[in-house]
């Protein structure tokens, strides 16, 4: 992707805000950087000096990476007018590798959400579809690789926030290992499950992603102190004796024939080259949704108690006092999902609530890991589908019951609860849309799924696909 | 949920929602909790929380200042402050 | 009707550290507003705090002082409530598993020394400011002091009246600022104290309602604060009311405690956690640095005062009592041989000085080399003690060193024999009547001619020299 010379760095930013404008229809960013982004490819032009390869490359970022002079929404009210004095280390690094912002990508208000449906400036659309959701809550990201609007992207996964966008656009999408990537200017959801991940079209552009954005930041304790291996030096390893895991509790007879079809077919491409599948339990698997839904929620309520109309980002006009220009304020400026969650934390946080809920939550989650733990001595890494479904019309899921979009998060939510690195890469239509193929490796462990990843592109064309863009 | 409860965790959260939504916001609320008090069913005595992912231990640093002093740039994002103040309604204690 | 009282006392003790707890920003006290304020101090969107080990070493001292157990591995809490000085809607601060658990002090109670135990002691980010009155209709937020290192300590309910409340304060600031933990002072904030004060029938084991008054900021007002809220509980109980339990402010204008603005929700602080921070570990080794590096204490001090400058013991325990006396005469009796001199002028002439302005000698203008320069003089017969206590309140005033002073005034003691002769010849000559009355059996007199011999000499003549050659004269 990123290693032609046969076009300069200004040509490409110029044809890449040219694409943005034309397919402005999607939706999917929030605040453009056109000005700096042209006057950054004309110093990398002129400088002529030997080039890594994300110099010069038009990333979007998602609008939950602080920026600095570069307005940061989360794409809620509350923060309409934000303007951080100062970058994340993810973007930051990213930059410094030579990437150029094209701008902020819309995304689910503070990454609340598995559709791209709660945000403030309004929903992205599936490039493959129009009125169809891009997924969540990364959409703007995966919208805009996808429309070729740029090849790589930056999104959030808390619990499949990166990977199911990916799957339901038909692009590549991969979720660290918690810590692997730091978490400093990336505006706080759930502070022990957010992980920043690249997207891209391929398993190969998400490796040179990762190479940049990850690393040890001493300004987040809770970033892994090693090395980061270069996740490109075992890509090309054959899957030969690769031996992959099947979750038994994941009842997959219960999903549309087609999405069953498609996995079945992954399935046997892998085991064409020579991969071995092997049936593991992960016993505890099906309470990751509850879990999830007790400990997200109680985190975030309290992520999000800094939004209060005092040093920054929306204050409502004509309050009596000081509680009442909290009320306002955040009632004003939150959307409906985000009020939903913010009071499930409050409440799973409460006294005479905590030990039955947040900390039963983490109890279980304790269960979880160490199912994982245990299964990762029998297999190199597990498959399943990304998401149950493929894209869904606007407004088709949740407006009755937000649970159905919760169950939308099945299979990935998981990893974010273990802290596991995932990915999901496109492998075929459903019903002429796209469906995703889901790696889960472990702690640590990218350089596996990247591989296995890898392998199964070199071998199909599914990552190939490009949607029409004709209604657009 | 009763209404006090809601009533509690919305002051709590500095949340008020608006009457015409009021209820199905309690019976969202309402089906969530059913959904992540099925965890009850779950035998975890003897489990200690997992409150982080990582099995590691927090990083500590010197005690040595190295900080911009970005008073004008904090200022200025809030919506009422003046040279030296951000500035909120009159508390009263 | 016999009432008891029973006082449990938290004070909040402010790190004498460079940096805030969990950011880098400075914690100097005094700089214009929000100067001493960074990215996450300011609880901007996307920070993440950081743990200042010194702040650790500083609270694993105290509770190594009070002879408590040191969590090795201790965890930080949220603690979540909404207030215009608490930027993340959040204060960091430990719950279940904090650094420091038991310990005791010492204190002089009425008839003995008094053992208080120690429940236990944590870390926590001290909130900004607000100020309340200064700004029509608003309320102005500094975040200068938000992030700043607390370590709380909180007593068992084991001190029975204002007194002792006193007494323990003033062990607790002793012992904070000779262990390098803190300043300890209270004008400035950097020592707080919340009383938590109940009464019961004397020999009820039962604890009655207890009030808590927050922030009292000086010795005097802890006194009046309690003293007034006995009282008024007592009242309350006398008249067959019940006491309620609620949070008071002391007016010191007034002298009396009164009620904060109720809330009208109870506050739920909702304790998780903190999942931005990881479990803190100190490990053996750093352990054993802060035990290898451990301050002297008073006790150690008054020991080596005997033993090395052979003070005695109760000069050794006055000025071994406060810090900053004990440093101030460690570092004067570098520059003089005269330590018995040197304490009996620190416990009494200077001392008086510094209490008439409430304040401790290292915020004085006066210098270690100073005084010991001044001891010298005396020593050395320069100048007379006399003369010292003047040219004192100079330097007291002013900061010069004495040898300054003794130039610009011209204060020099004559010493000179010959000199001392010659005026003593002039008052002789002068007062014949006084000396024949003298002769002639009024002893009393001797006073009159050294005081004659003084005033001519505007008291710089030898005093001793005076009663020797006058003597002489007048046989």
């Amino acid at each position: 992707m990123l290693d032609c010379k046969s076009i300069s760095s200004s040509e490409l930013i110029h044809e890449t805000f040219r694409l943005a404008k034309q397919y402005q229809d999607l939706n999917c960013f929030v605040t453009m950087n056109e000005d700096r982004g042209i006057k950054k490819a004309h110093s990398i032009d002129q400088a002529d000096s030997s080039h890594s390869q994300l110099s010069g490359i038009p990333m979007a970022q998602k609008d939950l990476f602080c920026t600095e002079g570069l307005r940061t929404t989360c794409s809620s009210k509350i923060l309409s007018n934000f303007i951080p004095p100062y970058t994340a280390t993810a973007v930051q690094k990213l930059e410094e590798a030579g990437s150029i912002i094209v701008g902020k990508t819309n995304m689910d208000e503070f990454a609340m959400g598995s559709s791209n449906e709660t945000s403030y400036f309004g929903n992205v659309h599936n490039p493959w579809r129009k009125g169809y959701v891009p997924g969540g809550s990364s959409g703007g990201s995966a919208a805009a690789v996808a429309a070729g609007i740029v090849s790589a992207a930056t999104g959030t996964d808390t619990g499949g926030s990166i990977r199911q966008p990916a799957a339901h656009c038909g692009i590549t999408g991969l979720k660290p290992t918690y810590g692997r990537v730091s978490r400093w200017g990336m505006i706080a959801f759930a502070s022990s499950l957010d992980q920043a991940g690249p997207l891209a079209r391929t398993a190969e552009d998400c490796a040179i992603l990762l190479n940049a954005m990850s690393g040890h930041d001493l300004k987040d304790t809770t970033s892994l102190d090693v090395e980061t291996p270069d996740f490109l030096a075992s890509i090309n390893q054959p899957v030969k004796g690769l031996k992959i895991g099947i979750i038994k509790e994941f009842d997959l007879g219960d999903l549309d024939s087609e999405v069953q079809a498609r996995f079945e077919e992954s399935k046997n491409l892998y085991e064409k080259l020579g991969a071995e599948f092997i049936e593991i339990s992960l016993p505890n698997i099906s309470a990751s949704v509850p879990t999830y839904y007790s400990i997200a929620p109680a985190e975030c309520s309290s992520n999000l108690s800094r939004f209060d109309g005092v040093r920054f980002g929306h204050r409502a006009d004509n309050t009596e006092d000081l509680n009442d220009l909290y009320i306002k304020s955040r009632s004003e400026g939150f959307g409906e999902e985000v009020k939903r969650r913010i009071l499930i934390g409050t409440y799973a946080l409460s006294a005479g609530y905590y030990d039955a809920y947040y900390k039963k939550a983490q109890q279980v989650r304790r269960l979880i890991k160490n199912d994982f733990e245990e299964a990762f001595n029998s297999v190199d890494l597990m498959m399943t589908p990304t998401s149950p479904n493929t894209a869904f019309a606007f407004g088709s899921k949740g407006a009755q019951n937000p649970i159905e979009l919760y169950l939308e998060d099945l299979f990935t939510i998981s990893s974010n609860l273990a802290g596991l690195p995932a990915i999901s890469i496109p492998h075929g239509m459903v019903h002429s849309l796209p469906s995703g193929l889901q790696l889960i490796g472990n702690f640590l462990q990218e350089d596996k799924i990247l591989n296995a990843a890898h392998i199964f592109q070199q071998n199909s064309e599914f990552h190939l696909a490009k949607p029409s863009m004709e209604d657009f | 949920m009763d209404q006090e409860t809601v009533r509690t965790i919305c002051y709590l959260a500095r949340l008020e929602i608006d009457k015409e939504k009021s209820e199905k916001i309690e019976n969202d609320l309402e089906t969530i909790i059913e959904l992540i008090g099925g965890l009850q069913a779950i035998d975890t005595s003897e489990v200690e929380p997992l409150y982080s992912p990582l099995e590691k231990t927090a990083l500590k640093h010197e005690d040595i200042e190295a900080s911009d002093n970005q008073k004008e740039k904090f200022l200025k994002n809030a919506a009422a402050s003046n040279k030296d103040y951000f500035l909120v309604p009159r508390v009263v204690e | 009707m016999t009432w008891e009282t029973v006082i449990g006392l938290e004070t909040h003790v402010q790190l004498s550290t460079k940096t805030k707890l969990f950011s880098r920003a400075s914690t100097t006290f005094g700089k214009s507003p929000n100067t001493n304020v960074n990215l996450i101090d300011c609880g901007l969107p996307g920070v993440l705090p950081s743990v200042n080990k010194e702040a650790f070493y500083k609270a694993i001292r105290f509770g190594m002082a009070v002879g408590a157990q040191i969590n090795q591995t201790s965890i930080f809490d949220r603690k979540n409530y909404f207030y215009a000085d608490l930027p993340k809607g959040y204060q960091i601060t430990q719950m279940d598993l904090p650094i420091v658990l038991g310990g005791t002090i010492d204190i002089e109670a009425g008839d003995g020394i008094k053992t208080v135990n120690i429940t236990r002691a944590h870390l926590e980010e001290d909130a900004g400011k607000s100020i309340h009155d200064e700004f029509d209709g608003y309320s102005a937020i500094d975040l200068n002091r938000a992030g700043t290192p607390l370590l709380e300590i909180v007593s068992e309910p084991e001190i029975s009246n204002a007194k002792e409340a006193v007494a323990y304060m003033k062990a607790m600031h002793q012992l904070v600022t000779y262990l390098d933990v803190s300043d300890g002072n209270m004008s400035e904030g950097s020592l707080r104290c919340d009383a938590n004060v109940s009464i019961r029938k004397k020999g009820d084991l039962e604890l009655g309602t207890r009030t808590e008054i927050k922030n009292i900021n000086s010795f005097k007002f802890i006194e009046k604060a309690i003293n007034y809220e006995i009282k008024r509980q007592i009242k309350v109980l006398e008249n067959g009311d019940t006491v309620t339990q609620e949070t008071r402010l002391y007016d010191s204008s007034k002298d009396e405690t009164r009620p904060m603005r109720s809330k009208e929700f109870a506050n739920d602080y909702r304790y998780f956690p903190e999942p931005d921070l990881l479990p803190v570990v100190i490990s053996d080794a750093e352990m054993q640095e802060i035990k290898d590096n451990f301050p002297e204490l008073p006790k150690g001090k008054e020991a080596r005062y005997k033993e090395d400058f052979g003070l005695s013991s109760y000069d050794a325990q006055i000025i071994a009592a406060s810090k900053s006396m004990a440093d101030f005469f460690e570092a004067s009796a570098e520059n003089t041989k005269n330590f018995s001199l040197l304490a009996n002028w620190l416990i009494g002439e200077i001392s008086a000085f510094l209490n008439k302005d409430i304040i401790e000698i290292h915020e004085s203008k006066l210098s270690p080399e100073n005084i010991a320069m001044l001891i010298n003089r005396i020593d050395d017969q320069t100048i007379s003690g006399k003369i010292g206590k003047s040219i004192f309140e100079e330097m007291y005033k002013s900061g010069s060193s004495p040898d300054e002073i003794i130039k610009s005034q011209g204060l020099e003691q004559i010493s000179d024999d010959g000199a001392i002769e010659e005026i003593i010849n002039t008052v002789i000559q002068e007062n014949p009547s006084q000396v024949e009355a003298y002769l002639g059996g009024k002893d009393k007199l001797f006073g009159f001619f050294v005081g004659q011999v003084m005033k001519l000499t505007q008291g710089k003549a030898n005093p001793q020299s005076v009663n020797t050659i006058l003597k002489e004269k007048l046989k």
